[in-house]
């Protein structure tokens, strides 16, 4: 039996008398308790909940908290609350556990779900905070000094004193969903009363120890003041909330790429120990936390070409490319990461010339991206070859390896956005080859693939050959 | 490379004065190191700052002087282009040297007063954020302040809502430069935009010469408007007894306020209704609440006469929320709290309620006494 198990209560009682013996507890405590050594008559053996029943017996009032406890191989997460019992004869504590659930294992907050949270209130004109009866407790300075706005009248009225929410664009109202789900909710459209300024509202509940509803934290974001102005119909939510989405790139870039670059910084000082001798393990975190900074970094820059390359009629001059060259500097730039990984790169020949046109910084970004894709999923003391031919009009860039290939049904799908050749795999944004392809189109040319499961994967890059430069 | 062996020797020559000056800056961080590392080392750790409350009293510091800077440079700068000063209005803001990195240097800033009243601030703001929410009985009904908008007395409500602004406000955490106030009570305000307009006016006049006259004396009026515009009566201290007082609550009225804002993590309140109740200054007893040991807490606490059921929850709703406190110590003298007699307990602190210049300077003649014996002790 795991105590993870969901078929079992998640509510436990139990009951200890006035020198903090247990007189009677529910099967799951006392199978707990048993295992750490515990009986009943004794008392409770698992150290966090014997403290707390010590504390409500000594001062004689509720003590309710977060414990941890260790159960086997695991770290469960329980609410405790230990009442003193309402009859002074007796003298004893009422005990609840709630919760009963193992410890995550800690995860970058972007796969906890409250990533998002975070991102819009970086974005956010101002962030709010409500009571559970849904009054305004805490406006944000801005939002209290604004020449056209001030907030501070509507603090402690209810927060539709503030907001007239509005339907959203699947005619719901997502505050309404997220109140009686006590979940968070996102993209509340909403017009600040005193302004007529659109906004979008989004919360997380705050909860109390025993997960009670106490109102919530939430972001207002301005959405586009030019849309605007211009239409005053209700359409108007959908197209602000396309200029909301357009500006995330550029807002990720200002919100992250700074203190990115100065924790890439920092990890590397402590990774080489400039500050004199560390333990190296400590050392060894350091590294970690470069390569994950980088990783991030490269997620932004990811998500700004992403910007970029979607703006309507984006497009990019041509101009004469060696594809060749390309693939050469390409294999140079990953020949280091690829030695790490043990992978051998074979590169065109120095005298090799593919004339084509485009634009070399996007090609090289395409090819590196082919390139890095291979490297990392190539077997030990794999190979890659790249290759620069003429197929007809195009000039073609082919990158092969010696990885687990890619099956049939998925070939379309990696070409879409956030999807990653095996999604299983950590690592990379998920946005490399839609990116590719998309600026290889721009480019007059394409990126395609060709593979069979246990085979290999074989991209095909192409840009118009350029018969100009035949001569 | 050159063939040109002048030129070399030039670039060579300047490498080498460079090369030099760079060394003695070096010898002079060196020292600068050392000089650190011996106040660093002679720091008891008893009275040593924890990691969070140094980074958080620095960015508040930033953050304030941020704020200042930010007011004079655009108030004085509008002035210098009245003034047909265009050029030194633009090498008032330009110049790149934050004032807060000048000040810091020049040594200002090693103000006890300011600091003293920072990081009782920074210590606030970190036990309000810990203290544990609580959900109300009735989720339909309005948490305490909100409620208090609607009180019979309109002092009360005014307040109310003048305390959640000015919580609001502290706790929006601007980034610097941002915050058009300081929040500091007035006299450490004055000092604060003083300082930054001399800082000011030291980083133009190192950028260029020529007659600063005009920019002095547009700082000067750049620094008196921002001080005649500081309203101290705003600040989120002030507000806070302003509401404590307008409530005057009997006891029982207290002990359910203290609770209840205390659920609602509004710890300014519960400093200001405990400081209403004992006639001292909010800043005396946000010292007492925030002093991990707790000994003055529990004697104001008993002094209110406030039951052994309050008493217990506000020291246990602290313990959980700042670490450097123990419950278990705390639970060993509930008791003898409770049996202490309350009118002892008012005797106790009674001394607080003494003028706080005197009580400064009996502390500071007590300290000066106590660190001059062991010397004393020895050449005798």
């Amino acid at each position: 039996m795991s105590l993870d198990d969901p078929e079992l209560p998640t509510t436990v009682r139990a009951t200890l008398d006035s020198a903090g013996r247990l007189v009677a507890a529910d099967p799951r405590l006392l199978a707990l308790n048993a295992r750490a050594g515990g009986m009943i008559g004794a008392p409770l053996a698992v150290p966090a909940l014997a403290r707390t029943v010590r504390h409500a017996l000594r001062l004689r009032v509720p003590v309710s908290r977060t414990v941890i406890v260790a159960e086997g191989g695991e770290d469960l997460d329980l609410w405790v609350r230990a009442e003193p019992m309402a009859d002074p004869e007796r003298g004893g504590v009422d005990l609840l556990l709630v919760g009963w659930k193992a410890r995550d294992v800690w995860q970058p907050a972007v796969l906890r779900g409250n990533y998002h949270h975070r991102f819009r209130h970086s974005a956010a004109q101002w962030v709010w905070e409500t009571d559970s009866a849904l009054s305004l407790t805490r406006l944000s300075e801005r939002a209290t000094v604004s020449p056209d706005f001030d907030g501070t009248a509507c603090l402690g009225h209810p927060l539709t004193r503030l907001f007239a929410l509005a339907e959203d664009d699947v005619r719901a109202f997502p505050i309404l969903s997220g109140l009686a789900l006590r979940q968070p909710f996102d993209r509340q459209p909403a017009t600040v009363r005193q302004t007529g300024q659109m906004v979008l509202l989004s919360a997380r509940p705050l909860t109390d120890k025993h997960g009670a509803f106490c109102g919530f934290a939430g972001a207002a974001c301005r959405t586009d003041a030019a849309n605007r102005a211009n239409t005053n119909l209700p359409s108007l939510v959908s197209s602000d909330l396309d200029a909301f989405t357009s500006n995330i790139a550029e807002r990720l870039d200002r919100t992250l790429r700074m203190p990115l670059d100065r924790i890439i910084a920092t990890a590397e000082t402590i990774q080489a120990q400039a500050d004199g001798p560390l333990r190296q393990d400590y050392a060894d975190y350091a590294a970690d936390i470069v390569n994950a900074g980088r990783h991030l970094v490269g997620l932004v820059d990811d998500l700004v070409d992403l910007q970029t390359i979607e703006l309507p009629g984006f497009t990019i001059l041509p101009q004469p490319v060696d594809l060749a060259e390309i693939a050469r500097r390409a294999a140079g730039l990953l020949r280091m990461r690829a030695s790490t990984a043990r992978v051998q790169i074979d590169a065109p020949a120095f005298e090799h010339v593919l004339p084509t046109t485009g634009n070399a910084r996007r090609a090289l970004q395409i090819v590196v991206n082919l390139v890095a894709n291979a490297v990392r999923y190539s077997p030990l003391d794999g190979m890659i070859w790249v290759r620069a031919e003429r197929e007809g009009a195009v000039g073609a860039i082919i990158v092969g390896d010696q990885g687990k290939g890619i099956a049939l049904a998925d070939q379309a799908r990696i070409f879409n956005k956030f999807e990653r050749v095996d999604p299983r795999e950590a690592g990379g944004s998920g946005l490399g080859l839609y990116i590719a392809r998309r600026l290889a189109r721009a480019m007059g040319g394409d990126v395609t693939v060709d593979s069979a499961p246990g085979q290999g994967a074989r991209f095909v890059f192409t840009l118009p050959f350029d018969a100009r430069d035949m001569t | 490379m050159s063939d040109d062996g002048r030129n070399t020797d030039m670039g060579a020559n300047q490498g080498v004065r460079l090369l030099l000056a760079r060394a003695t800056a070096a010898e002079t961080r060196a020292a600068d190191r050392l000089y650190g590392a011996i106040a660093d080392v002679a720091i008891d750790d008893a009275v040593r700052m924890d990691d969070r409350t140094r980074l958080r009293l620095r960015a508040v510091l930033a953050q304030l002087a941020g704020g200042v800077e930010t007011a004079l440079r655009s108030h004085a700068a509008r002035l210098l282009i009245l003034r047909d000063e265009a050029g030194l209005a633009a090498r008032l803001t330009d110049s790149p040297t934050p004032v807060f990195a000048r000040l810091n240097a020049s040594g200002l800033l090693r103000d006890p007063a300011l600091i003293g009243e920072l990081l009782a601030r920074v210590r606030e703001d970190a036990v309000a954020d810990a203290l544990a929410i609580v959900a109300p009985d009735d989720p339909d009904r309005p948490s305490l302040l909100p409620r208090l908008l609607h009180h019979a007395n309109p002092l009360v409500g005014a307040s109310a809502a003048a305390l959640m602004t000015a919580e609001s406000r502290r706790h929006s955490h601007a980034p610097v430069g941002t915050s058009p106030s300081s929040d500091l009570p007035a006299e450490l305000h004055h000092h604060l935009v003083w300082w930054s307009a001399a800082a000011l006016r030291m980083a133009v006049a190192d950028n260029g010469d020529g007659a600063l006259w005009a920019l002095d004396s547009a700082l000067a009026e750049a620094a008196t408007h921002a001080i005649a515009a500081y309203v101290e009566e705003d600040r989120l201290e002030a507000v806070a007894m302003r509401l404590a007082s307008a409530l005057d609550p009997d006891a029982d009225a207290r002990t359910r306020l203290l609770v209840e804002a205390l659920s609602d993590r509004r710890l300014s309140l519960v400093i200001a209704l405990l400081a209403q109740g004992l006639g001292l200054e909010y800043t005396d007893m946000r010292e007492i609440v925030l002093d991990p040991g707790g000994e003055r807490l529990w004697l104001a606490l008993r002094a209110l006469d406030l039951d052994r059921a309050t008493i217990a929850r506000i020291g246990l709703a602290l313990a959980e929320a700042d670490p450097q406190r123990d419950v278990d110590a705390f639970a060993d003298v509930l008791d003898v709290i409770v049996a202490t007699d309350c009118t002892v307990a008012r005797q106790a602190l009674a001394p607080l309620r003494l003028h706080r210049e005197y009580r400064a300077a009996l502390r500071a003649v007590e300290r000066g006494v106590r660190l001059s014996l062991p010397s004393g002790a020895m050449s005798g």
